[in-house]
């Protein structure tokens, strides 16, 4: 990766007029995410870690502070931050393929559009579903197309905002082995929001633990474990535990009561 | 079998109404003057066709239908879309369209008379204020529905405003303008009739009015049943072009 496009959180702060009063959802966020690393942001509901994302992708602004990506300070939606949301948001009328190539940039040649739309269907496991329309596709393979549109952008960070949550547990394991097989061979800073505790270490490099609303940044825990990564390990437990340590806190509860 | 039963069940009516209709006629019930039997009716028609007479005053009419329905549902859809996207351009416009929506078409067809005599023009502007209005109202209401959720992913996937104009928020209106033009296809069928009858020396309804001037009712009910019977006709063309340019959100409605 030659670009520059390093994430930074400076001093950000965000608060919402609620009813003539003020709600202050997130507080002095500093962050740096490197090119081409896995961040997982976990918390509790209502802790601002979908704000965060919306203002990194442009679709909102911090009250305070300022996000970068690279040496660009994010003010509107710009095509090097993609996102991948909750719904799959794919157009109903548009079939599959279409719906794919609407991510891609406008100066493409039709050749090349092809070629970019084929890749990014057989990369998520869309092989013969290119002329089904959205309506025909189970809640997995939207969100599985969801993702393609938003890759074949070309982003050099894509956001993913709690993608896998409306998914059933089987389902969620095989697209969490997808989102891992394809950060692995696209090479793109991916940061996830997730209250799934086991999807974050299973993807990430770093998870960021946010607190209770005002959202402030508690705790930071690396994870260097080989990928794939086994989730019955003890290693995988150990820092599912220090998680949970972290989120519940001293209650004087025993912790092996939670897990 | 189920079908079947549906086909017989749809026509048993209007099937009883003709035995009815034509007994009592027979047996010298209903005055011939005013309500000719069927088989007078059906005489009346090949007549008619015979002598060119209906296809020709129906083509008149139906060009007129043609012109100011295709005028009214274009202006319709880009002021409606212009109206659906500016919140001020609505808030300008808005009482207006309450205003002049409620009057009936047939009250304007005196003063378009005086301003475009009664040729051709002023039967196109009849058609043309009738048919507008419900484009009007179902392309802005569509294209205020439009889901800000799917906004957003245009957003952020960079798309210009114009690209988000065609392929977001228009596809999405589309239901709801077809809603709009259907609608205003019937209005407007209804409006060249009216407009014929009040003043006009050709068609369909200038064919009416006709021959309640020489006492034919059975030319009369020839000329209003093809009116039904156009309209119907025209309804099923534009819905069978509603469920093929509009395939996915009938797939939707299947599988869901």
């Amino acid at each position: 990766m030659v670009a520059n496009n390093e994430v930074h959180f400076n001093n950000v702060e965000k608060v919402f007029p609620l009813d003539g009063e003020y709600l202050e959802v997130l507080d002095r966020i500093n962050l740096d995410i490197h090119p081409g690393e896995f961040v997982s942001i976990v918390g509790n509901s209502g802790c601002g870690k979908s704000t965060l994302l919306k203002m990194l992708v442009g679709l909102d602004n911090p009250t305070k502070g300022e996000i970068k990506v690279g040496d660009r300070v994010v003010d509107s939606p710009k095509s090097d931050v993609g996102i991948v949301f909750q719904e799959a948001r794919l157009f109903p009328w548009l079939t599959i393929e279409k719906n794919i190539e609407f991510g891609i940039e406008k100066n493409v040649s039709k050749e090349n559009r092809k070629n970019i739309i084929r890749n990014a269907i057989e990369l998520v496991g869309l092989l013969g579903f290119e002329k089904a329309y959205p309506a025909q596709l189970s809640g997995g393979m939207q969100q599985r197309a969801a993702i393609a549109r938003a890759l074949v952008g070309k982003p050099d960070v894509l956001l993913l905002d709690e993608p896998f949550g409306a998914l059933d547990a089987f389902t969620r394991i095989s697209m969490q082995n997808e989102v891992l097989k394809i950060w692995e061979k696209e090479k793109r800073t991916m940061i996830l929001v997730t209250h799934d505790i086991d999807e974050a270490i299973f993807l990430s490099d770093r998870i960021v633990i946010l607190s209770e609303r005002p959202g402030r940044i508690k705790e930071i825990i690396s994870v260097n474990l080989e990928r794939p990564r086994d989730r019955s390990r003890e290693e995988f437990l150990h820092i599912r535990k220090k998680i949970l340590t972290s989120f519940i806190g001293n209650t004087g509860l025993d912790l092996e009561y939670y897990i | 079998m189920k079908k079947s039963i549906d086909i017989i069940l749809k026509i048993i009516a209007p099937v009883l109404l003709i035995i009815i209709w034509q007994v009592s006629g027979s047996l010298g019930v209903l005055n011939e003057h005013i309500l000719p039997a069927p088989s007078v009716l059906v005489q009346a028609f090949i007549k008619l066709i015979q002598n060119g007479k209906l296809i020709t005053n129906l083509l008149i009419s139906l060009s007129r239908v043609f012109k100011g329905y295709l005028l009214g549902a274009l202006i319709g859809i880009i002021l409606g879309t212009i109206m659906g996207i500016s919140r001020g351009i609505n808030r300008v416009l808005s009482s207006l369209v309450s205003i002049f929506r409620p009057i009936p078409m047939i009250a304007w067809i005196p003063l378009l008379i005086l301003g475009l005599g009664i040729g051709e023009e002023s039967k196109v502007a009849v058609i043309l204020i009738g048919s507008l209005w419900p484009v009007l109202l179902n392309t802005i209401s569509g294209i205020l529905s439009v889901d800000n959720k799917l906004l957003e992913v245009a957003k952020t996937l960079e798309k210009n405003k114009i690209n988000i104009l065609v392929n977001v928020i228009l596809p999405s209106a589309w239901p709801s303008i077809f809603t709009g033009l259907r609608l205003g296809i019937s209005t407007a069928w209804t409006c060249v009739v009216a407009a014929e009858m009040v003043a006009a020396s050709s068609g369909i309804g200038y064919m009416i009015t006709y021959a309640r001037e020489l006492s034919q009712p059975e030319v009369v009910l020839v000329g209003v049943f093809s009116i039904g019977f156009i309209g119907l006709i025209i309804d099923a063309l534009i819905g069978t072009l509603q469920k093929r340019i509009l395939r996915w959100s009938y797939i939707n409605n299947r599988d869901r």
